[in-house]
């Protein structure tokens, strides 16, 4: 395509294929009439698909550039920066020189916590997590991660977004995904988080910037509420409004005045009746089986937030959502590392397990990518009495379910765990990773905005090919 | 120099640039220079890497504002001034520091260097404190060969001619010249322009597209009746004469200005002053304030000769728009906090004025315009000479008031009491320093976990003590303390420069000095160069309003062409680069901007003459034919329907329901917002959204602090407020019609028209109908719509009360953190005089969120989501519940959200 067809700054495009296409009744078969030609296809440098004959909306199922190895994501985000030395970093030397004077300054402190070899990969980990460490056999472990900035706002942004940089925001990894792939169930968002950061960046981690607004994140709070998805009427009320008004929309199909998105409006309201009924039911966890309940370790109040999510995760997941998001904060411990880690550990590792087993024995895990980890890691010197400071040079993340190694381990750290030395993988090189996972070339999936291609890897990120399944 | 004793082979890149001095080649490097450099490597580096990186360098903080991983860090150095002074390692503190003689001053704190490590950093000091610079890549300051022929052959980039407005064949047709261009386009091409659009359409087009607001029914009568010749022309001067006109186009601009009130980024802080630029644009534009005045204002305004003290501060005011944009206050790194304020402002000066993308120089040369790295950082100078006043500085990772400086604010005018006396400010301050190093101590002992008698760790206790003493001090040293009125702007630094090249546009990574200046992409003749002893803002500005800048007058013009015809005659109207669309219509582009300048610059006027022309004023409908001629009407064979904005959408619910307030409340409900972190989820992010929800205002004085979109806002792609955004996107999605059909604003302004409708008993249904589709859509129903609204009502009535009937429904069992607040619109209620800002009293929405204690280390809290407070409206009677649900129906329709 030209660079002359492309336009820039969501204004509207060439209408030609839309115009065509209306005047060969396309029907109602198409959603979201006005971004959609220009900003959801020829915008959009996508493999094979802008040649497709019949155009779905924005939001459809898209063909990607690679084989998928995912259809879905998972993202357990712990949002403030886990303890890896006390978690999933096993360093016998750490654990000997507790007390000496470490390699980049600082007092080394040893973990307190036990840790142990799981499963036939013998894969260390400490007494904090000892649900997870059942399932270490599917994980994928990647070591040797690092990022740029150790400040938190600025890293959460980055992990989210790809930059850091204030000056421009850049659109969330799910809005790419998104972008890229569609969603595979229209009836519901295709892109949810639940109980993001209200801080670090806030909206910025789930919003899709200069892509069209319908490639944005859905929040929803940890007691699965979204605003306006719940009837204000009775179904048969709603239903006799919502026939008067697409009476008056029908009224415009021959006017000759009538907007090109009209067909769009029309199968938006009968879109956003469905949802009243679907939405809502998905997110009532409540639902389930009293032992789904107990197996996530879902209760009321704080301590239960995470298990609640997990558990509404999967049924989102289940129903077609392409990338949900879910989180516990409070990860960083600069002074009680020891309670903040006990109090963490206890509320993610029951749920987190559950989430595996429930994944696995639904046959769910083998196109659903779980991704488990922080914005940076900890240092292995102490802070304070009680506390680590932040390392953003070496830190762990773990991977399981679709398209990924199973029991695997890739990079590493020093011997204290301090700097990454092998395997080292920048976290766009994560995104350029997660993409391929998705079917998407990180290089290829691109949006023209403010003059230039950006990308979710700006100019960087390559391929783990070592984690692939 | 008797140090160096060993002589070691050179083995350093052969393009080197020493930054302990101007930059200088290769060749000009000496072995003694390179004897310095590798004595740096062998013993400097390696000491400073393993005793003072953990908290000053790149990969982790700037500790105490120091950095020794870079040599400027050193030079600059930190809170307490330079920490090195080359040459004289005893005026440098970081001897003093590694002396461990100052009990104050010990580096590093737990561990004394050893004699040898001392004396080396001495050593290296005195002999000038070598440091080898980056590779300066070979490409950095080329020229580009494209360059010269592009800068030849871009539209854009030639002077603007003054084109003869062509001749045509349907001259009858032609009622200004701007229509000569639009018809002779379409003779060539054999469209035929659609038929004019009828009166009713056109009150409402023109209506909405100068006002943002639907015309009343009295308005649309008034100029139905008015059979004059000139009616319409009447009609238009009346519009461009109301003060709506400015709160609609001065929005326009606030997109393009990218206004926002808080920080956004990483940390969101408010700038609570911020509604003071808001309301300057507003006024501008209903002023009819020349545009080059207008740009000459926003970006030097402090450095312009004021006729008044009034017009003093209206200048300072206007230069908001230089400091509004987003700020990453956790920046760690002054020169960064610093070098990416400037390129925002470059990026949003440029953008916004010239539509030109200069900010991708920063890094490397442009790849698709002209814009050569150097002419960044000409630029850059004059912004780097120029002092950010929005009341911010950076630091990584604070709590509190920590990121306030009431030092780095404009005050206007005092407020009622005198200054604090020295000695409470000095007692304020003594007080804030005992409580900050109390704090300190605590904070990572293990003594701050001991718990208070209050049953709260001590560290928290003294955190929140640390707080209330900066409080005390700010409301002594604000300006904005006891009434004072204050701007956010930018002034003159004391000391302005010219700035370096940033190699690969790191902010530490220094190159060749470039002298302060403008573009070279395109010749603006007779511009004057920088005043080298000012910042060069106002030169800067001089040149973007300049007769021969090619760029601002048609970027301006086309802006004006887009809010009234939907689209810019260059649609990417942010940018006419290599890049960006190339209009049809060039030559009527040059005449809109020639016509501009000799009209004085005045928008209204241009406005006048783009709404007076027979091509704004012909109909909306499409034939076959031209359809695929043209099918993005870039010819304008007809008006193209445009959907409603978010704001004309909410603002027409509120002046349907009689519920719109016109007058400007004063300020915002951020102006009294300490600038403290606004987590999005908190007290204060449901303060503002209840403002808005309460507010009956225009929804351009809706508090806008970013990341907090009003609810009512957010579905119809308001705009994002990060960047300049001339264009927003629209959407249509699920979530708009999810709005329209359950949001309690929507329901509660249909109930609130329905209770009027329904309370008038000297009114039949049939009246009603033509009083409610006059109101939401301008027009009266047509028999067969009669016929089935009335069915409709009917209808709804006898369902409502077969449903009424039925049991309430409990809330699902996880909807427990769900409050739920009824309201019941009565009659009376309705019928109160409405267009007051106070809250509605029927939303008793209780507060029941416990005073949260102050974090210690706020990136550690766990922040809760506020209960969510659901307000649910229930009509009290069939008839009202089947008129609101007649009304909102209306609402949703696609006719009210597109304009004809």
């Amino acid at each position: 395509m030209s660079h002359r067809n492309v336009i820039q700054n969501g204004v509207i495009p060439s209408l030609g294929r839309r115009e065509i296409l209306k005047s060969a009744s396309a029907g109602f078969g198409y959603l979201a009439l006005a971004g959609l030609m220009g900003q959801g296809i020829e915008k959009r440098s996508i493999a094979a698909d802008s040649n497709s004959p019949t155009l779905p909306g924005p939001l459809a199922s898209k063909s990607p550039h690679f084989p998928v190895k995912a259809k879905r994501v998972i993202f357990l985000f712990m949002n403030g920066a886990m303890s890896q030395m006390d978690t999933f970093e096993y360093k016998e030397k750490l654990q000997k020189d507790g007390g000496k004077f470490g390699p980049g300054g600082g007092t080394l402190l040893s973990s307190r916590y036990k840790f142990s070899k799981y499963g036939e990969s013998g894969t260390w980990v400490s007494e904090l997590y000892p649900n997870v460490a059942k399932h270490v056999d599917k994980l994928c472990f990647i070591r040797g991660l690092h990022t740029d900035t150790p400040a938190h706002p600025e890293a959460v942004i980055q992990l989210h977004t790809g930059a850091a940089l204030a000056q421009l925001t850049r659109p969330s990894m799910g809005s790419w995904l998104l972008y890229g792939l569609g969603t595979e169930n229209q009836d519901l968002p295709g892109y949810v988080t639940i109980n993001p950061a209200p801080n670090f960046g806030g909206t910025v981690n789930y919003g899709s910037a200069f892509l069209p607004a319908h490639f944005q994140g859905t929040k929803i709070s940890d007691v699965g509420y979204l605003p306006n998805v719940k009837a204000q009427a009775p179904s048969r009320l709603q239903r006799r409004q919502l026939d008067f008004l697409q009476g008056l929309n029908r009224d415009l199909i021959t006017n000759p005045s009538k907007p090109h998105e009209l067909e769009g409006v029309i199968e938006s309201y009968e879109l956003a009746f469905k949802m009243q009924g679907k939405v809502p039911e998905i997110l009532d966890y409540t639902k389930e089986p009293q032992h789904v309940l107990d197996a996530y370790g879902v209760k009321d109040g704080p301590e239960g937030s995470f298990a609640r999510q997990c558990l509404m995760a999967r049924r989102l997941s289940e129903a077609g959502v392409r990338f949900v998001e879910i989180a516990h904060p409070g990860w960083d411990q600069h002074n009680n590392l020891h309670a903040g880690l006990t109090r963490n550990s206890k509320a993610t590792d029951q749920p987190t397990a559950a989430l595996l087993a429930d994944l696995e024995a639904r046959g769910l895990l083998d196109e659903t990518l779980v991704i488990f980890g922080s914005e940076f890691g900890r240092l292995p010197t102490a802070q304070g009495p009680d506390g680590r400071d932040h390392n953003i040079t070496g830190y762990p993340m773990w991977l399981a379910g679709a398209g990924v190694k199973k029991g695997f381990s890739f990079g590493s750290t020093d011997e204290y765990g301090q700097t990454a030395v092998e395997g080292r993988m920048h976290t766009t090189d994560l995104h350029a990773t997660l993409l391929a996972l998705m079917g998407l070339d990180h290089e290829k999936l691109t949006y023209r905005y403010a003059g230039r291609d950006f990308r979710l890897t700006d100019v960087k990120g390559h391929v783990v090919k070592e984690i692939l399944a | 120099m008797r140090f160096f004793p060993h002589a070691l082979a050179l083995r350093f890149p052969v393009l080197l640039i020493s930054i302990s001095a101007i930059p200088v080649l290769a060749e000009a490097v000496t072995k003694e220079e390179a004897e310095k450099v590798e004595f740096f490597e062998k013993k400097i580096r390696p000491l400073l890497a393993s005793n003072c990186y953990t908290c000053h360098s790149a990969t982790t903080k700037a500790a105490g504002g120091l950095r020794v991983d870079d040599r400027n860090g050193l030079l600059s150095g930190g809170n307490a001034g330079a920490a090195i002074v080359p040459g004289k390692p005893d005026e440098s503190l970081l001897v003093e520091a590694i002396a461990h003689t100052d009990e104050n001053l010990k580096m590093p704190p737990k561990k004394k260097l050893n004699d040898e490590q001392i004396s080396d950093l001495k050593i290296w000091i005195e002999a000038g404190a070598a440091w080898p610079s980056e590779l300066v890549s070979s490409n950095q300051s080329s020229t580009n060969p494209k360059y010269e022929k592009l800068k030849k052959e871009h539209w854009a980039w030639q002077p603007q001619t003054n084109p003869q407005p062509p001749s045509v064949k349907n001259s009858g047709w032609v009622r200004d010249n701007i229509d000569r261009f639009i018809l002779s386009k379409l003779e060539t091409r054999q469209l035929q322009p659609a038929a004019d659009a009828g009166k009713a359409a056109l009150v409402r087009r023109i209506t909405f597209d100068l006002h943002g607001l639907p015309p009343s029914p009295a308005e649309v009568d008034a100029f139905l009746n008015d059979t004059s010749a000139n009616a319409y022309e009447k009609l238009v001067d009346r519009l461009l004469a109301s003060p709506a006109f400015g709160e609609r186009w001065g929005r326009h601009w606030l997109d393009v200005a990218r206004y926002g009130e808080s920080t956004g980024a990483s940390r969101n802080l408010p700038m609570p002053h911020a509604w003071r630029y808001r309301d300057y644009v507003i006024d501008s534009f209903n002023n009819d304030k020349p545009y080059n005045e207008f740009i000459r204002e926003q970006v030097a305004g402090d450095l312009l000769t004021a006729r008044s003290d009034q017009d003093k501060r209206e200048n300072l005011i206007a230069t908001g728009f230089l400091a509004l944009g987003v700020k990453d206050v956790n920046q760690r790194f002054k020169v960064r906090f610093i070098m990416d304020n400037v390129d925002e402002q470059i990026d949003t000066v440029s953008r916004a004025v010239i539509g030109t993308t200069v900010s991708c120089a920063r890094c490397h040369d442009h790849k698709f315009d002209p814009i050569p790295t150097r002419d960044y950082y000409a630029l850059a100078g004059i912004f780097r000479s120029t002092d950010l006043r929005a009341g911010l500085r950076n630091k990584m990772g604070g709590g509190g008031l920590d990121y306030y400086d009431t030092e780095r604010l404009i005050p206007l005018q005092s407020g009622k009491s005198g200054g604090p006396s020295a000695e409470q400010l000095e007692k304020a301050k003594k007080e804030v320093a005992e409580a900050k190093s109390a704090f300190e101590k605590l904070r990572d002992s293990a003594e701050g976990s001991e718990l208070s008698p209050d049953g709260r760790p001590r560290r928290a206790v003294a955190r929140q003590k640390f707080n209330q003493k900066q409080i005390a001090l700010a409301n002594l040293t604000d300006p904005a303390a006891n009434g004072g009125h204050v701007a956010l702007g930018v002034l003159d630094m004391p000391a302005v420069a010219d700035t370096e090249v940033r190699i690969r546009g790191e902010a530490e990574k220094l190159g060749p000095v470039v002298p302060r200046g403008f573009l070279t992409a395109f010749d603006v003749p007779g511009a004057k160069p920088v005043n080298v002893k000012q910042s060069g803002r106002l030169e800067l500005a001089e040149w973007l309003v300049n007769e021969n800048n090619p760029l601002t007058t048609r970027v301006i013009a086309n802006r004006v062409w887009q809010h009234l015809f939907g689209q810019g005659l260059v649609r990417s109207v942010d940018n006419f680069g290599v890049t960006g669309d190339r209009p049809e219509h060039p030559e009527l582009l040059d005449h809109l901007a020639q016509r501009f300048k000799a009209e004085g610059w005045s928008i209204k006027k241009l406005v006048r003459a783009v709404a007076l022309t027979h091509a704004y004023q012909i109909g909306s409908e499409a034939t076959a034919e031209n359809l695929v001629t043209d099918p993005e009407n870039r010819l304008v064979w007809r008006h193209s329907p445009r959907r409603l904005d978010a704001e004309e959408i909410r603002d027409t619910i509120l002046a349907a329901s009689g519920q719109l307030n016109t007058k400007r409340p004063v300020g915002s409900p951020a102006g009294d917002f300490k600038v403290i972190e606004i987590p999005n989820n908190g007290p204060q992010a449901r303060q503002l959204q209840k403002a808005s929800k309460d507010s009956q205002s225009r929804s351009v004085y809706l508090p806008l602090v970013r990341g907090i979109v009003p609810a009512t806002l957010e579905p119809f792609d308001f705009v994002e407020q990060g960047t300049v955004t001339g264009s927003r996107s629209t959407t249509t999605v699920p979530t708009q019609a999810l709005y329209l059909l359950n949001d309690p604003f929507v329901r509660r302004n249909a109930l609130t028209l329905a209770d009027q409708l329904v309370s008038d008993s000297s009114q039949d249904d049939q009246s009603r109908l033509n009083k409610v589709y006059r109101l939401i859509l301008g027009r009266e129903p047509a028999n067969i719509e009669r016929d089935r609204a009335t069915a409709f009502l009917n209808e709804f009535q006898v369902i409502w009360q077969e449903e009424s009937a039925k049991p309430v429904q409990v809330a699902s069992a996880n909807s427990g953190r769900v409050m739920q607040v009824s309201q019941i619109t009565t009659q009376s209620d309705a019928n109160s005089a409405p267009a007051q800002d106070k809250p509605k009293p029927a939303s008793k929405a209780t507060e029941v969120a416990k005073k949260p204690t102050p974090p210690v280390n706020p990136d550690e809290v766990i922040q809760e989501d506020s209960p969510i407070v659901e307000e649910i409206i229930q009509p009290s009677n069939a008839e009202s519940a089947a008129w609101a649900g007649l009304v909102q129906a209306l609402f949703g329709s696609a006719e009210f959200r597109y304009l004809k």
